[in-house]
């Protein structure tokens, strides 16, 4: 197969597996699908899609300004494809904001609801206005293709000039204010790329990148489709990509300097590591692989230099959109697979769209020998054999949207939905049923297996209709009740008695006659009493008497135990009211507690507790 | 301007407030779920108790600062700062943009993770019962009076008076929330280091707002500017290669 066929097909099965994510992220929202978090509120897709996407697109505004305002002829050749990067890579932005915003229908609030002090409303507004603008600027080349509307096009092309210059008006702004947003955030961003002056750094690396996304698209698309490479264009490219990445590294580093940052480089930190990758990306090897004529001459060397600034200043963008204040925020995100294929099929799409429009409008001076279109020649019909031979050029897209539907399938297949759901529910497979005499069961959830009679309670409970006491299958998701659903008074966390730790190995490591009769339903009543252990548990003067004590509850304890110290920290600190019921308690639940009390004293020969004097004021 | 003013040594960690708010709200339980800090705050939880280390109990909330950061990134204006001092929210103005979690100084603002139609949610200062002239249902619930409501310059003189009657006791003699990020509605006492409680340790008194203000007023002049620039760049470069084109001896081109 063509490598463009090869090519085409990875994208749409990207495609599809990112609409697969997308459904996903819609249907079960962004916490289930993402790792964003309360600490992480911006990830990959502002730091990618976003914040790296709209500095991607730069070329467009750097291109036409070479050829429109330094009247730079020689240029023209490239402009038509960098202004058509540039519309794609807005459009993509827009796309893959639409995943990121929580309400993404309210999108067009920023346009009637105006707040002239926030950087993002100014990004919003310069992105909308400058995506029409690039429209305006590329649809000469799509209208081309028909005489019909050679009027609408020939008053684009009039006012080019007015789009021109609109454009880079529109660009300066939000390539810089992109930066803008990050200023707001001193406390949260490394003082490696925090500064006053982020916006001036953005639209200057914007430039460098622009000029380098071009040289790349171009090596690309050539290789692609296997045209020879403009490589004397290229490196005249390079040669301005070298002052401009001069003029950056001198203001940066002037920067770090006059903020007195310089020594967090060589701090040893995650940061410094992260700042010298970065900075060796965007300024030291280009800058070197760009000086010298021999390499900027040559293919590998304008491949390996765009890459390395391409990439590097979309590292530099994710470090400022979040990587670099995960040391603040102490956050340890890492982007789920659903944002990393949302992000590349936008990307993928973004790409399929162009490389459409190269195939089929005058983009460059030369449209590509179709690929798909060489078999056209033979008839769709063959009179002789009365078959239908069909389009070849049809077969090709049938393979793009067979792969395309595929991989929409094989993604939803392979999304896990019933573990999505945000509430937890897991799922829980039917086994066949095991019964029998005993079981090792993890009856109580933590895994220190215990030995269960399982005959033994069938029988107790009622025999064979009694399954349903413990195994109830009616609770979607719902496990068979655990033990301490009915030896409910064993195993509460709010109980001052831990029972887990009295019978755990590494606790107290009692078996359970050790407390309970034997041959006894094994209950609190069954138990033997804490002082027979604990000599000295309540202690003397305790403002509760305990007789005829079973294990005691989280509130006779409390009674028994804490309200002595709550009086003694109430004098400590000077907070008169910590001994006083109705504190914690309200009026009501004070009253039920006391009447509780009194019902269980009723049945009682010998009064359980005596309740504590305790004067209000 | 209404206020909160939180004395730390007076808190005794029941709870209340925090019950309190839910109540008011009608906020479900909550779990700690893998978005969800480690302070007890979630969009389930506009308040919440921070324990630390001997009986220390610190709630925490909304600073409702002065000059709020979340309010002025907000694209849409989707935050308010009103006149009577709380910082409310509205939900039908938001699209989700997060940008005021990730302007807050303090982390507060939380967001619906696992809703469809997700919002922000963070404490409001009972804006509605403020505005009826009752106290937040928090400051109401206390029962040591250790949270209280009232007038934010009587209560920094309240704050004033406890430091000057228990010299030693309050950590630094610091009102929290006097004087970082330009001030703050809530205020504290506290007789240990608050600064956990925002991300930057030693925060500015200078109000975030203002760091991005000069690049917002830069905007215009700088709109223009370019514009003119480039009129001006294509008219002269466009004059000179005419002239050169002139003063190109006549052969040259035949
Ligand atoms: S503490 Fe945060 S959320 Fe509250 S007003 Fe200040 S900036 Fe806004
Ligand atoms: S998430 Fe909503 S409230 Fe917060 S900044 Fe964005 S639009 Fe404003």
């Amino acid at each position: 197969m063509d490598r463009v066929k090869i090519f085409k097909l990875i994208l749409w099965i990207v495609t599809g597996l990112g609409l697969s994510a997308a459904i996903a992220r819609f249907a079960f929202g962004l916490g289930v699908t993402t790792n964003l978090s309360d600490t992480t509120p911006w990830g990959f897709w502002i730091g990618f899609d976003v914040v790296s996407g709209v500095a991607l697109a730069a070329g467009g505004f750097v291109i036409t300004a070479t050829v429109y305002i330094m009247r730079k002829e020689e240029f023209h050749p490239i402009v038509k494809p960098a202004v058509l990067t540039a519309f794609l890579g807005y459009i993509a932005v827009i796309v893959g904001l639409l995943f990121d915003l929580g309400l993404p229908w309210n999108i067009w609030h920023p346009v009637v609801q105006w707040q002239h002090h926030s950087a993002l409303f100014e990004v919003a507004w310069c992105v909308m206005l400058y995506t029409t603008v690039l429209a305006l600027e590329f649809s000469p080349v799509p209208l081309e293709e028909t005489s019909r509307y050679a009027k609408i096009r020939s008053f684009l092309m009039r006012y080019r000039l007015v789009f021109v210059i609109l454009g880079i008006m529109l660009s300066t702004l939000h390539q810089s204010s992109l930066g803008s947003l990050f200023l707001i955030m001193p406390f949260k961003l490394h003082p490696l790329w925090y500064t006053p002056i982020l916006p001036i750094m953005f639209f200057i690396s914007a430039i460098a990148l622009g000029l380098m996304m071009v040289t790349f698209e171009s090596l690309f698309t050539s290789w692609l489709y296997r045209r020879k490479a403009e490589t004397p264009l290229l490196a005249k490219l390079g040669k301005a990509a070298v002052w401009v990445i001069a003029i950056y590294a001198l203001v940066r580093f002037i920067d770090l300097g006059a903020r007195g940052a310089l020594g967090y480089i060589f701090a040893g930190s995650f940061e410094s590591i992260m700042f010298i990758v970065e900075a060796s990306m965007v300024i030291i090897i280009p800058l070197i692989l760009l000086s010298i004529p021999r390499t900027r001459h040559s293919l590998k060397g304008l491949w390996a230099a765009s890459l390395l600034v391409v990439l590097g200043i979309v590292f530099n963008r994710i470090n400022v959109a979040g990587l670099m204040m995960t040391s603040a925020t102490g956050s340890h995100y890492v982007p789920s697979l659903s944002e990393i294929l949302i992000s590349a099929s936008v990307v993928s799409a973004a790409v399929l769209a162009f490389l459409f429009a190269v195939e089929h409008f005058k983009v460059w001076e030369r449209k590509p020998i179709d690929p798909e279109a060489k078999v056209e020649k033979l008839p769709e019909f063959d009179r002789a054999s009365n078959t239908w031979l069909g389009r070849p050029e049809v077969a090709a897209r049938i393979k793009y949207s067979l792969a395309f539907v595929l991989a929409v399938a094989v993604g939803l297949m392979f999304w896990p939905f019933d573990r999505l759901e945000s509430r937890g529910i897991q799922d829980t497979p039917v086994v066949k049923a095991r019964g029998g005499e005993k079981l090792i069961i993890n009856g109580n959830r933590n895994f220190d297996l215990v030995l269960f009679k399982h005959k033994m309670h069938e029988d107790t409970l009622g025999g064979k209709e009694s399954c349903v006491k413990c195994h109830h299958m009616n609770i979607p998701g719902d496990k068979e009740s655990g033990c301490w659903q009915c030896h409910a008074d064993m195993n509460k966390y709010t109980d001052a008695f831990r029972h887990d730790w009295h019978a755990s190995p590494s606790g107290g490591n009692l078996g359970c006659v050790k407390c309970h009769e034997p041959d006894q339903p094994k209950m609190a009543l069954t138990a033997s009493e804490c002082n027979e252990c604990h000599k000295d548990l309540i202690p003397p003067g305790a403002a509760i008497k305990v007789e005829d004590y079973t294990a005691p509850g989280y509130v006779d304890a409390m009674h028994g135990s804490c309200v002595e110290c709550h009086k003694e920290k109430a004098a400590a600190l000077d907070k008169p009211k910590l001994p006083q019921c109705t504190t914690c308690h309200d009026q009501e639940v004070s009253d039920s507690i006391n009447q509780a009390i009194a019902a269980k004293h009723e049945g009682r020969k010998s009064p359980w507790v005596t309740m504590p004097e305790i004067e209000e004021n | 301007m209404k206020a909160i003013l939180t004395d730390i040594t007076k808190c005794i960690g029941c709870f209340k407030c925090v019950k309190a708010c839910k109540e008011t709200y009608d906020l479900p339980g909550d779990y700690p779920r893998r978005w969800t800090q480690n302070d007890g705050l979630s969009a389930l939880n506009w308040t919440s108790i921070v324990i630390k280390p001997d009986d220390h109990f610190i709630r925490k909330q909304c600073r409702h600062c002065i000059e709020p950061a979340c309010v002025s990134v907000c694209p849409v204006g989707a935050l308010k700062k009103t006149k009577e001092g709380p910082v409310i929210y509205d939900n039908d103005k938001c699209m989700g943009c997060r940008y005021c979690m990730m302007a807050c100084p303090y982390g507060i603002p939380r967001y619906d993770w696992d809703q469809r139609i997700p919002y922000i949610r963070k404490c409001i200062m009972c804006y509605d019962r403020i505005k009826n002239g009752q106290q937040p249902a928090c400051t109401a619930a206390c029962p040591e009076e250790a949270t209280i409501f009232g007038e934010r310059d009587e209560l920094i003189a309240i704050a004033r008076q406890r430091i000057l009657d228990n010299p030693g006791k309050y950590y630094q003699d610091k009102i929290w929330g006097e004087h970082e990020v330009g001030g703050t509605c809530v205020l504290y006492l506290s007789d240990i280091d608050l600064s956990f409680l925002s991300y930057d340790r030693k925060l500015d008194n200078e109000p975030l707002p203002h760091t991005t203000e000069a690049a917002m007023k830069a905007v215009p002049p700088v709109f223009a500017g370019m514009g003119a620039a480039m009129i001006g760049l294509h008219w002269v470069i466009g004059r000179r290669m005419k002239r050169e084109q002139e003063n190109k001896p006549k052969g040259g081109s035949e």
